[in-house]
Parts: C-alpha cells; structure tokens; sequence
C-alpha cells in the first residue's frame, strides 16, 4: 500500500458486515480525510454503530475492506489499533462503572501514554474530574460519565477518533460542552467520525456529513446541505 | 483458658486456609462474572499433584510447593479458562452454574481414577515438630505459618487489585469486555491470568489443608463449600468480608469441636456432626441477613433455539408411548437389566422436576436428591402399606420444606440459589440423613405402592408405574406450561424487570415454583420402591442429576426423560463394559467403568458449546415422523414386530438390540421422505425411494440375521458394532435417496416479533401497524405527505 500525503486517515471500503445471517451493511464507503470532522447521521437502525463496530476493528466485515492511514488493517485486532492511535468511545458510556475515575483513566494508558500525562489532560480539561477521582465512576452523573469518555480520547491523543452517539440520554447544555471540546480536538489535528441520531448539534462541528440508510450511505456532502435531506432520510424514502 | 486458646489458635489456622480459598474463589468472580464451583476442585488436584509429587517422587518440600503453587495450578487455571470458561461468557446462570459444576464433578472423577482411593496418602505437615509457646499454648509452626500467608494474600490482592495496571485491568474485564479492547488491553490475556491466579490460591489452601487432614478427593473438593459461606459474607466480591467470613467459620468450627459434646441430642438429632453442618448453617443466615439484590435491566437475549412447546395432543400421545414403550422393552429384559432401567425411569422423574424450575422458570437447584431422600425417608416412616395417600401427604411435606429452603435465596440472584441449595444437601446430610435414628444403618427401603389388591412388587410393575406416573406429571407441565402460570414462569426467566413492572411478585412465583419441583422430585423418592442407601441422597449425588437435566435439554419433556435414562445408562454401559478398556498402544490402559466415572462432568462442560441441550437437536430429525400419519403408522409397526418376534423366541435379544438400533437411527427418520408424497420441487432427480426402502429393509434384515451372541464375545464390542452398523445404514440411505431430512423440513412461519428485524418492513406492514394505531389510510397518507416523506415506494425501510 502507498501512503501519501493525501490518503484519508480512515477509510471504509465497500465494507459488508452481518449479525449471524442477517446482512446489515451493505456494502459501505465511507472516507475520514485527515484533520477533519465527519458526521455520520441516520434514523435508528440504519447500520451506523455496526459501521464504527467495524472501523474500530470489534467487528469484522464479511466483504470489503478498512483502511487507516493507507494501510489495510482489516481484521486486525481492535487492541492493536487502540495502540496504533485509533480510538473509539463506543455507544452508551464509554466508561467501567466499577472502577473509580482514576482507574478507569489507568486503562486509558494501555493505549501507550504514561498515566502522568493521561491526568494532567483529563483533570486539566475537566476540573470536575480532578475533584471525584477516587468515586467510582458509575455514580458519578450522566454527563461527568461522557466527560470521563472523552477525557480517554483526548488524552491518548489519537490520529483518529471514533465517537459513538455522544449525546445520548444528555441534557442539550451538557451536549453542547462535549461538542464544544470535541470542535477542539478537531482543531488540534485529530481526524475524527462523530456517530449521531440527532443531527442538529453535531452539524454544527462537522465538516463533512455522510447520511447512513438502510445499511448504506446515501448521501455524503457539505453539513448544510445534507441537512435539508435529513427528515426525509428518517421518515422513509 | 488453656483450652480456650488451643481452640481459638486451631480456629484462626483454619480460617486461614479459609480466607485464603475464599479470596481465590472472589477473585475468579469478580475477575471473569462466573462463580467457580469447581474451586475446591481445583484445590483438590493440587493437594492430590503435591502428594504425588512430594511424596510419590521424593521431590523436597520447597521446590514440590513452587512447582505445584505457582506452576502447575496457575497453568491449569488458565488453559480451564481458555478452553472452557472463554465459551460460556455472555451465557445465562443457569449455563455457568451447570458448566463449573461439571467440570467439579469431572476433576473429581479424573482424581479418583488417578489416585485410588483404596491407599492412604499421608502428607507430612510443614515444619514438622516445631512449636512456639504463645500464652502458654504450644502452637505448631505450620499452623502460624497459614496464619501469615493468609495475610500476604491480603495484602498481595489488595495492592495488584488497586495499585498495578494489570489488576485493575482483571477487574475491567468483567466492566465491559469490548472497552478493555478499545483502550488497548487483552482480555482473553487478563482473564487467563485471572484464573491463574485464582488456582493459584486455591492450590494454596489445598495443599495447606492436606497437610491437616488425610487427602481425601470428597473432603477436599467439599471444602469449597465453606468456602462459599465464607466468601457470601463479602457478597461473593469483597475480600475484607470473606476474611471476616472466614474467621467467623474457623472460630465457630473449633469451638463447637471443643465445647459441644457429640453424644448430645435435640430430640433424635444428634449434635456430633453439627462442626460439618455449620457451614450450611452460616450461609443460610447469612443469606437471610443480605439485603435483597436491586433488579437490573439488562438487554434480552435473543433466544439462539427456542424450545416449541408441545400441544396438549402431542404430550398425551407421547406419554402413551412412553409408557407402552419402556412396557415392552421391560418385558424382554434380563432381571439385571431391568432393575438398572427402572432406577433410570425413577431417576428421569427427578430430572423431570427440574422442568418447570430450570427449564421453564430459569432457577436452579443442586438439592434434588436431598428431596428424593426426604420423600423416601417419609415414605417410609408413615406409608409402611404403600398407601397412595401416605404419597399425597409426603409431597406436600417436600413443597413446604422446598418453599422454606427457597425463600432466603429466591430474593437474591441465580448463583445464591445454587449456593443455597447446595448448602442445604449437605446440612440435610450431616444432620438428617447420617443420623442413627433416621436411616438406620445407612440404608432406607421404601415401601412399594399398592393399589388396593394390586402391589407394585416387581421391577416390571415398578417400571411401569414409574413410566405412567411420568408420562402423567409430563402431561401436567405441558398443560402448566400452556396456561397463564407457565408463561408467567417463562417471562420471568426472560426478564425479572419486565415481570416486576408488569406487577408480578417474584418471590412468591419463585417460591411457588421451586415447592413444585421439590414436591415432583419428593415423589420420585416416595415412589420409587427401592432402597437407597444414605450416599445417593448426598450433594455429590445431586450434582449430576441437576447436570444431565441440563445436557438432556431441560425445556422439554423428553429432555428430562434423555437426562434421567442418560443417568441410568451410565451404569448399564458399566456393566456391558466391565471387561473393556481403552488402551493406547498399551501406554495407558484405563478401564473403560473408570471413563464413566467422569463421563457426567465431561458431558456438562460440554454444554459450553450447545446451551440448550441435546433433546430440541434430536427432536428435529425425528419431528417429521410425527408430522406424517403414515410414517408413524409404518414405525410403530416396525417397532411391534420386532417385539413380537424377540417374545415368541424367533429372533435373539441380541439381534432385537441390533435390529432395534438399526430402525431407530435410520429408518425411521427416513420414513417421511419415502412415504410422504410431496417433495421439494427444486429436486433435480427425484428420490429414488424404493431403492432406498430396499436397502433399510436389508439394513434391518442383517441386523437380524448377524448371529451377535455367537459371533462376538465381548459386549461393548457388541454395542459399538451395533451402532457403526446403525449409522453407515444411514449414512447409505440418504446417499441411495439423494435427499436429506433437512430439505424437507418445513420452513416455519416468520414470528410477528422479528418483522422489521428479519426483513425489512413492506408497505403493507405500515399499513397494518396505523390501523392497529386507528389511523385510517386518507389519514395516514396525509400524514406522510405533510412530513415531506414520499413513502409510496415500498419497502419502507428506513423505519428499521
């Protein structure tokens, strides 16, 4: 594989997955280009955490390929590409209820950064962080729980970032903080895929907006335009 | 006071040994999710490994206990958890529980074929002959010395749990699997180390307490069940509440040893074995002290082979058959055989109690037996006559003892009912069936039944009852199973919130479900007519039955029925194997009655790869017959013949064995596809049936005509011919017809449920779905066209 300049950091090619013997990607291409925000939006069920499933490599395809950074990575493991600098906060929180905030941000250096740094960014970034660190984070509220998640991306400093349904079951004030830093990292040179049901805020950050239906992306375009298809991607066409 | 010390010094040691295996045991769970019921196994293995290594070969203390502590046992933690535990992750209670069992019941037989138990391994104690003084108390090193390893346990787990990376990674595992990954970690590396280090501690306390006692497999894998009790006090995940358990237990035990005179009684309990009953007594008080355990949601699992409960028609007709079945087989056989097939039949009965509490209602219990033997034990206390009333009154005698028992666990999860019930078998052993005035001499006859003049005084009647009376309880699970209880019990395993939210009362379903169960395996036992000895009422002896109820498929009727004779046929195929053994090229020769041994425990691990049992697997080969009047007709008739043949004298028993075998296992799965008119059509040849029914008739023929009792010697070579005989007919079959079973089967209905999920939604499905909503198709389109969405071209399937 060549690797220029201009090779997408990530890239999804004709990718097909399947849940035993139901099908639900069919056939997905999908490019991050380096240092930008791509939203990946879709009515519930459209495929979208399947396709992270497979970026991140937890899932593999059953056709087709994953590249990053120009090389073929499909069928690696997903720990081998956490280290290599492709990290994912996956759907729900991304986060081990059962260990206390500073343990979970121990795990955070499995990726390869020593936990001095890890601290300094995630209680730098996040005071409130700083003062539960020995809580067990599943008690901490929903929002301190995302910021935890995110805490991980940030302080790895990844090349690619994978995030999965960020706002989900968060007040629209904590939603727009977390929004708010993600726009940051991207400022910072991070190339990241940002998965969201509920577009408005994310469109915001994106710079390029692909729209996900029925195991396939429709449409990939500029966030203002895309926006406009949007209710009829979700109500049926 | 000099007594007083001895025994809080002996107390302490012990609790040493306590804390040490408990804290292997909570590591394991809190590490992996799964509760290691073959902990004390592992710790048994190791004691029985340092033994032979220690003494057998002469190998020196120190290099002995490095090899097997911290080599041999964490190396076999951790491929147990690549091979076995990695499968059974993500699987319900009810799976974990029966898989750790198994593999305890496995080790433990693997142990006695390797280590006989007809010699004496003595172990010497550590640092024999030296003693301090403390308080005036000569105190042996060895003892002191479990003491301080207890504590750098403590302090060791506390520091790797807290401090190192790879603790809290072993601790993330069971967070959340798939983000230990994302962030970089291995999981399946971390869990093996877990498990590691889990054997680790249990060789520890294992070989620690054989240097106490004589190394007995029983004891030592018995030991674990202290263990749990010591372990519940920390809520199975806290290490400082399992060293207060163990200290609690170990001063308990000692004092009762040294203060408690064992010729006292409580009416006719004597109090001599209360030391090994007290276990039990502290789990069950501590169970009744626990909080109740908050409901969690959790995401419901797709159901990978839903069981098809049978109709009420169905039921009736195979009960019939069952019992004119196991009638005719009973007819033909030998004396000896007879009495093994109906303590198979007797055993099937309590594999059938496991039906509603396991099958239908996802709870577990290893107590059976023990409601076998209360039932027994009563029968024979007031039905002396055999009257059918004395077994009406000893059943709801087992529903009341099994609702009791039930209550304290039933309001916590899966695992504490396991531990309960466990619990429960060995009190009930200590201090009910191992007393003098109960079973006297170890052994308790039940009185046979009589029906006014008729006296179930054979073994052929005694089958036959057993057969109607499971064929009758069978039937009335199926109806319980259909009405609005059984599906209370089935959407109660599926989803205890969903259940509680809809108003259900758990505890009281649970509860009520459990006395059932305790209620059929009590009449198994008052039913029975035959003597037990006081052994068969043991935990070790309920183990398995829980075990091949769960490998037979304990959804279904005929699962528990392939469990029970599962059971049963373990040892007739001791017998017909008794003079065989597996040898390979002389290496090793084991006695095939020795691979039997084990062969239970090998069968449930075995579950790890097919959670639901083997009877819905057999069940489709042979549904189609029932699907088919004509195929039935042709096999009963099949099956009649060959019984009326072998009575008259015309064929041998041997030959009826062979031809039987033959004609289940090929023929009669076949008969649908010869008789059944309609075939697939996308057929490009058609079957060629009637080459196909000639060669089966051969098949059989031969079957007959092969003079087996003469020809061959050694029965279990019998046996195995008969059955390669059997599938190579088969196997011919299907290659003459050019059509398998599979093709024929009947694709079912898609279920209402997965529309949408198996196929996207049609047009049509939308329509259906705003009428249900009262919606009216003007409104509808509107709708839609007001929301800007052009849902005219079907399928719709962005609403997936």
């Amino acid at each position: 594989m060549t690797q220029d300049a201009a090779a997408p950091l990530l890239e999804l090619r004709g990718v097909r997955a399947a849940y035993g013997s139901i099908e639900v990607l069919h056939g997905v291409d999908l490019v991050v280009p380096p240092a930008s925000v791509v939203a990946l939006l879709g009515p519930n069920g459209a495929g979208k955490t399947t396709t992270l499933s497979v970026a991140c490599g937890l899932m593999s395809p059953t056709a087709g390929s994953v590249h990053v950074a120009g090389r073929d990575v499909t069928g690696v493991p997903p720990e081998v590409l956490a280290q290599k600098g492709l990290t994912t906060i996956p759907e729900g929180r991304g986060i081990f209820p059962n260990l206390t905030v500073r343990e979970n941000l121990q795990m955070a250096t499995l990726a390869g950064v020593g936990i001095k740094q890890v601290e300094e960014v995630a209680y730098g970034r996040f005071p409130r962080l700083a003062e539960r660190r020995n809580q067990i984070a599943g008690t901490m509220s929903g929002g301190e729980q995302q910021m935890l998640a995110l805490a991980r991306g940030l302080a790895v400093d990844p090349a690619v970032l994978l995030l999965d349904e960020l706002s989900m079951g968060l007040a629209p004030l904590v939603v727009e903080e977390l929004y708010g830093i993600v726009a940051q990292i991207a400022k910072e040179g991070t190339s990241i895929l940002v998965v969201e049901q509920f577009a408005r805020t994310v469109l915001g950050v994106a710079d390029i907006a692909a729209i996900m239906v029925h195991g396939q992306v429709r449409r990939v375009g500029d966030p203002t335009t895309v926006e406009q298809e949007l209710s009829a991607a979700y109500l049926g066409g | 006071m000099d007594k007083f010390l001895t025994f809080t010094i002996a107390g302490l040691s012990s609790a040493a040994i306590y804390a040490i295996a408990a804290s292997g045991l909570v590591v394991t769970y809190t590490t992996s999710g799964i509760f290691n019921f073959a902990h004390g196994a592992f710790g048994m293995m190791a004691a029985f490994t340092y033994w032979q290594v220690h003494v057998a070969w002469g190998v020196p203390t120190i290099p002995a206990v490095i090899l097997v502590v911290f080599v041999i046992a964490p190396i076999f933690g951790a491929v147990i958890e690549r091979v076995i535990m990695r499968g059974i992750e993500g699987a319900s209670d009810v799976v974990k529980i029966v898989v750790t069992v198994s593999l305890m019941v496995a080790l433990l037989g693997i142990a006695q074929v390797i280590w006989p138990q007809n010699v004496s391994r003595p172990v010497p104690p550590f640092f024999e002959g030296r003693f301090v003084e403390l308080f005036g108390v000569r105190v042996p090193w060895a003892r002191l010395m479990a003491l301080v390893i207890a504590l750098v346990v403590a302090g060791g787990l506390k520091l790797l749990f807290t401090r190192t990376r790879l603790g809290i990674a072993m601790r993330a595992v069971v967070d959340d699997r798939s983000l230990l990954q994302l962030n970089g970690g291995r999981p399946g590396r971390t869990a093996m180390l877990s498990w590691g280090l889990g054997a680790g501690l249990a060789a520890i306390s294992g070989v620690l307490y054989s240097t106490e006692q004589t190394l007995s497999a029983i004891t030592l894998t018995l030991l674990v069940v202290n263990t749990y009790a010591v372990a519940v006090v920390g809520r199975l995940r806290s290490l400082p509440g399992a060293f207060l358990g163990a200290v609690i237990l170990g001063l308990a035990q000692s004092y009762v040893t040294g203060y408690i005179n064992p010729g006292l009684t409580i009416g006719p309990i004597a109090l001599g074995n209360l030391a090994a009953a007290l276990p039990a007594i502290m789990l069950f008080i501590v169970l009744l002290v626990q909080p109740e355990e908050r409901l969690r949601a959790h995401g419901v699992e797709r159901p990978r082979n839903p069981i098809r409960v049978p109709s009420q028609t169905v039921a009736i007709v195979g009960g019939v058959a069952l019992v004119v079945v196991l009638a005719a087989l009973g007819s033909l056989m030998s004396a000896s055989d007879l009495v093994l097939v109906t303590k198979g039949a007797g055993i099937a009965l309590v594999t059938l109690s496991l039906v509603p509490l396991t099958g239908y209602a996802g709870q577990i219990s290893l107590a059976q037996m023990t409601f076998v033997g209360i039932g027994a034990v009563a029968m024979a206390a007031w039905g002396a006559s055999g009257s059918p009333l004395a077994v009406v009154l000893v059943v709801a005698v087992c529903a009341v003892v099994g609702a009791v028992v039930a209550l304290p666990a039933l309001r916590l999860s899966g695992i504490y009912l396991a531990l309960a019930t466990a619990a429960f078998a060995l009190f009930c052993t200590a201090m009910f069936f191992n007393q003098q005035t109960i079973i006297r001499a170890g052994s308790v006859q039940v009185p046979p039944l009589s029906f006014g003049p008729l006296s179930i005084n054979t073994d052929f009647r005694q089958l036959v009852l057993t057969a109607i009376v499971f064929a009758l309880l069978g039937n009335g699970l199926v109806w319980l199973r259909r009405s609005a209880w059984g599906r209370r019990l089935t959407a109660m395993k599926d989803s205890p919130v969903a259940c509680a939210t809809l108003g259900l009362n758990l505890t009281s379903t649970k509860v009520g479900v459990f006395a059932l169960s305790a209620a059929i395996a009590g009449a198994g036992g008052a039913m029975s007519g035959r003597t037990f000895t006081a052994d068969s009422f043991s935990l070790p002896a309920s183990l398995p039955v829980t075990m091949l109820a769960v490998v037979g498929g304990i959804g279904s009727i005929a699962g528990a029925f392939i469990g029970g004779m599962l059971l049963g046929a373990i040892p007739i195929a001791s017998t017909i194997f008794a003079a065989n053994a597996i040898g390979i090229f002389r290496f090793v020769s084991l006695p095939v009655t020795n691979v039997l041994s084990f062969t239970p425990g090998l069968m449930g691990i075995s579950l790890g790869r097919e959670p639901d049992g083997a009877a819905p697997q057999i069940a489709v080969g042979y549904r189609a017959v029932g699907d088919s009047p004509p195929a039935l007709v042709v096999s009963a008739a099949g099956a009649v013949a060959l019984w009326v043949a072998t009575r008259v004298g015309v064929i041998t028993k041997w030959s009826f064995f062979a031809a039987l075998v033959v004609f289940v296992v090929a023929v009669v799965p076949l008969l649908p596809l010869i008789l059944t008119p309609r075939l697939p059509e996308d057929q490009a040849e058609p079957p060629r049936r009637v080459a196909c029914a000639i060669w089966l008739a051969l098949a059989t023929i031969a079957a007959v005509l092969i003079p087996w009792a003469t020809a061959i010697t050694s029965n279990g070579v019998r046996v195995l011919l008969v059955l390669v005989l059997a599938a190579l007919s088969a196997r011919v079959a299907i290659g003459v017809l050019g059509v398998t079973p599979e093709q024929l089967r009947r694709p079912l209905p898609p279920s209402p449920d997965l529309i949408g999920v198996d196929r996207p939604l049609s047009r049509a499905d939308a329509i259906e779905a705003t009428h249900m909503m009262g919606l009216t198709e003007d409104e509808f389109e509107a709708e839609v066209s007001r929301a800007g969405a052009d849902v005219a071209a079907a399928p719709v399937g962005a609403l997936r």
